[in-house]
Formats: C-alpha cells, structure tokens, sequence
C-alpha cells in the first residue's frame, strides 16, 4: 500500500488561526501599493500586485454591528447565549468578525463597544471577548 | 455588443411549500407546467438550464441529465448552476445569454430545490455553507443573523425600527393571501411580527422567510419562435448581473448591496428605462431588511426613506411602486434554486391575465431581483408585456 503523505504546507486559514490564538488578526499586505486584505488573495484588488506580505494586525477594534443569534446552527448549542460580531480593527482599515459570548440583550453591547480577539476555538471560530 | 431579441413563452410553478416528492418530480412537475403554458413539446427544447442548491439533501447532484431524460428529452444537454438564494436569477441569465446569442432558439430554464425534510437545524447549517464559511458560518452566524447584522446597521444609521421592518411582512403575507401556490398563507399584523420568537436579534420568525421546497421553469426564446408560436408573450428588455465582497465584514457600507446597484444599472441601461418606467417588481426578501435595502438599491426609494415609504403603503399592491404581488420570499416561499425563476413565473402570469386578484392593474413593464447569499451575487431582469393586437 502505498501511503500518500499530507502536505506540510501551512494553510493561510491555518496561519490565521495561528495569529488569532496571539490575539492578532493576519492580514495581507501588497508589496506593490501597500493595500491590506484580510481575504487570501492571488492579485491585489487595487494595483493586480501579486506580491504580498502577511502581516499581524492588533486583534482590537469597536463593534460595527452585529445580531445576537437564538436559533443557532449546528455546533454551536453549547456555547450559551452570543453574539456575532463585525468589528472594525483599531489599527487598520479592516473589519473582521467573530463570535462574542455571553451576550444576551443589546444592552450589553451598544454599537462602538471595544473588543478584542481572545483566540481561535477549533469548534466555534474566532472568539472575542469585551 | 449586437444580441437577438429574448421572448418569455412560458413559465409555471409548483406549489411551494413542504413537499412530499423527491427533489427530481418536484423539478418536473414544474417544467411540464412550464411546457404546456408555452405550447411547446420538450422535442423542441434545444437545451436545459437547471438551478438547485441543495440537491445532495436528497440525494441528486447533476441534475441537469436527469431532469432532461425524465422529460423524455436524454440526448438535449443540461447545465445545473449553483449561486446560492439567487441560483435561479443568475441561472435564467445564463438561459438568456444563450438565446440573446444565438446559440439556440428555446430553452428551458428550471430552479428547484427541496430541504425541508432536514428539519430546522440542519437546514439552518446548510444555509449557513452559502455564506463565506471561514468568516462567518463557521464563526457561528446564520443567514437570519448574518441578515440581523445588516438590520442593526441599517437601523443604526438611517433610524428605522423594528416595526417599520414589521411592515414589509405584513405587506407581502398579504398579497401572498392571493397566491394560491404561495407556502404562506395567513394574515399577519405588526403586533404580531414584533411579538413572534426572535430568530437573530433584531429578526424575529415572522421578519424571515420560511424554508421551502418547490421549482419553478421558463420557456425562453427567440422573438422569432415566439411569434411563429401564435401565442402570448412577454419581452426580455433587459438584463444585469452584479458581485459584492463575498463576506458582510468585507464591505465598506453594510446598508446597502454593491451586486443589486451593478445588476440594477447593467439591466436599466440595456432595457432604456428607469426606476420611475417600472411598473412593479419582484425583489428578494429572504428577510423584511433585505426588501427594505433592495428596493434602495434598485432605485425606487432614496437610501434611508424606504423605511418610511414601506410603512406609509407605497409598495402595497395599490401602491407607488408594488413590490412583490406574489407574496415575495416571505410568503410565497423560497426554494432557493428555485426563487429567482419563480419572480419570473410571477411576471409571466402578471402579464398574462393569470395573477388573479393579485394582478396590478394596467402593467407593461416589471422588474425581477434575485440574490445570493448576502448579496455576494446578484441578478436583475426587466420585462415588457407585448401586446399581441
């Protein structure tokens, strides 16, 4: 039997993962124009670059908007009442998202909250925290 | 660009709704409804256009060769095409491209879709692989709170409320009360859209659209047959497609949809009209918000006043503008590869004295809008009665 090896190649989404469990959010940089990303992408949607650099952005950002989901999707029962969050990242012209728990009410996050990336849950996603 | 004239000869619909046959009979119970309103035979259809989602829910990809054999038509190609909530539209334009081309002279375009035998949860999960996954479903969003997100933004900045979202339901249960083949059919009022379960706060059940089961076909041709038919039938006059950022977090502005404005602008260029020219439109309401920032975007309302106009009865039936007579995603049902050639069908029977009490009066140009996912991918048609004198 032949047995196929798994490539080592490290995965942007892997790589992501990796920057949000130090709190960060990767991001990519064209080396041409300077435009940053969050998407994987082959051509800059500014200048066509193909060159990039990632870089780590602060995980730090206000509320943008966001809903506070009571029916959720598969997976996600056990994570108790939550929001999910778009947010604008403190350093950068970027918005992320993510999974902010222990919300209940929109009182207890007015749109412009601060939050921050507390790393990645293999199971949920990206979570935030206040 | 030089392109042939496009005809509508045809459309029909399945009720939609919880249906018991598999994905495949729902399909072609559609497209002979399709076929016997044309006139035609399926030997004289020169290739299939299928839409579908969510066909492995029961157990059937590449549908386009099944569906064309059961129709007794195996050696006629098929092409299935998968865009989300607006595979149909984005479908049809497909079908119409290749007729405008003159690649063939009638086709069949046909969505379907059938999920509701996977219950709630699942099909919320199945839902959730139509948005971008690694960003949003996967961060635990659904597509009622991805939509919930767009409503608080929304809401936010051109201060509107729940109970102006609330009107566009009661709205569209209203006219859906007219559609027979509607998946919905009760009365609703504000009070009760306010008080309904949450779903994905702001959204409440009764601001969502139901899942559903069901398929709709059109027969589309060249002005040509369509006239060597003898029978009714209505113009393609214009047609638009449009992208956005695949993801909410990726747009600059949430309020409004970048594929809707693109599509739109394509559609009224080539169809030499107007919002003001148009005399009703069929536009996605998967959730009351998104009727709201379509009817924006297409360029009926002012951004930030549609709101007002819908409270105010402007897109009731009677109304400026009606938006959605059939009942829209919120009553009539959203089989999603099915949605956007049902808006179609609507148009046909709209056109064709078919639509019953639902008909608006004296009608001659209608618009159709249909998108996937968040927006991601969109497509607008507009269509132009002929009268056969």
């Amino acid at each position: 039997m032949i047995e196929e090896k798994l490539s080592t190649h490290k995965s942007t989404a892997e790589k992501f993962i990796e920057a949000a469990n130090r709190k960060k959010i990767l991001a990519q940089k064209c080396l041409k124009c300077g435009h940053l990303m969050l998407e994987t992408v082959f051509f800059c949607e500014k200048c066509a670059g193909n060159k990039f650099e990632q870089v780590d952005l602060e995980g730090s950002g206000i509320v943008v908007t966001y809903t506070i989901q009571a029916v959720v999707p598969e997976g996600f029962e056990d994570v108790g009442s939550y929001a999910w969050v778009v947010f604008k990242l403190d350093n950068a012209p970027l918005r992320a998202s993510g999974l902010l728990p222990g919300i209940k009410t929109p009182a207890d996050l007015p749109i412009g909250t601060k939050v921050r990336v507390a790393g990645y849950d293999p199971k949920h996603g990206l979570m935030l925290q206040k | 660009m030089t392109t042939n004239k496009v005809c509508l000869l045809g459309a029909g619909s399945t009720k939609y709704g919880k249906l018991n046959e598999s994905i495949i009979e729902i399909a072609l119970n559609a497209a002979k409804d399709a076929v016997e309103s044309a006139g035609i035979t399926p030997k004289e259809i020169q290739a299939g256009y299928i839409s579908n989602v969510f066909g492995v829910a029961d157990k059937q990809v590449h549908m386009a060769p099944v569906i064309m054999s059961n129709l007794g038509i195996p050696y006629v190609p098929g092409l299935t095409i998968e865009s989300a909530c607006g595979s149909g539209s984005v479908m049809f334009r497909e079908a119409y491209a290749n007729v405008a081309a003159g690649f063939y002279d009638c086709v069949l375009a046909l969505g379907v879709e059938k999920v509701t035998h996977t219950g709630t949860a699942r099909s919320t999960t199945l839902f959730s692989y139509c948005s971008d996954f690694f960003y949003e479903g996967g961060n635990g969003a659904s597509f009622p709170g991805l939509f919930a997100s767009m409503a608080r933004a929304y809401m936010t900045t051109h201060k509107a409320t729940e109970e102006d979202l609330a009107h566009v339901a009661v709205k569209n249960h209203e006219n859906g009360l007219m559609n027979p083949k509607a998946h919905v059919h009760k009365k609703i009022t504000v009070d009760d859209v306010l008080k309904s379960p949450v779903v994905a706060s702001p959204l409440k059940l009764l601001d969502c659209c139901p899942f559903s089961d069901g398929a709709s076909g059109a027969i589309l041709c060249s002005e040509e047959f369509a006239k060597k038919s003898g029978r009714p039938y209505i113009e393609v006059i214009g047609s638009g497609r449009g992208a956005s950022p695949a993801s909410v977090q990726g747009r600059e502005d949430i309020t409004t949809i970048p594929s809707t404005v693109a599509a739109a602008r394509q559609a009224y260029k080539m169809a030499g009209v107007s919002p003001k020219d148009i005399d009703f439109a069929e536009v996605h309401d998967c959730f009351t918000i998104a009727e709201i920032i379509d009817i924006e975007d297409l360029g009926f309302f002012p951004k930030g006043k549609a709101a007002h106009a819908v409270r105010d009865g402007a897109t009731r039936l009677n109304g400026e503008i009606p938006i959605n007579p059939s009942g829209g995603l919120k009553s009539k049902g959203h089989p999603i590869g099915a949605t956007g050639v049902g808006q179609v069908a609507e148009v046909f029977e709209q056109f064709t004295g078919k639509a019953g009490e639902r008909t608006v009066p004296n009608s001659e140009i209608a618009l159709t809008h249909n998108f996937g996912a968040t927006g991601a991918s969109a497509a607008v048609h507009i269509f132009k009665k002929v009268d056969k004198k």
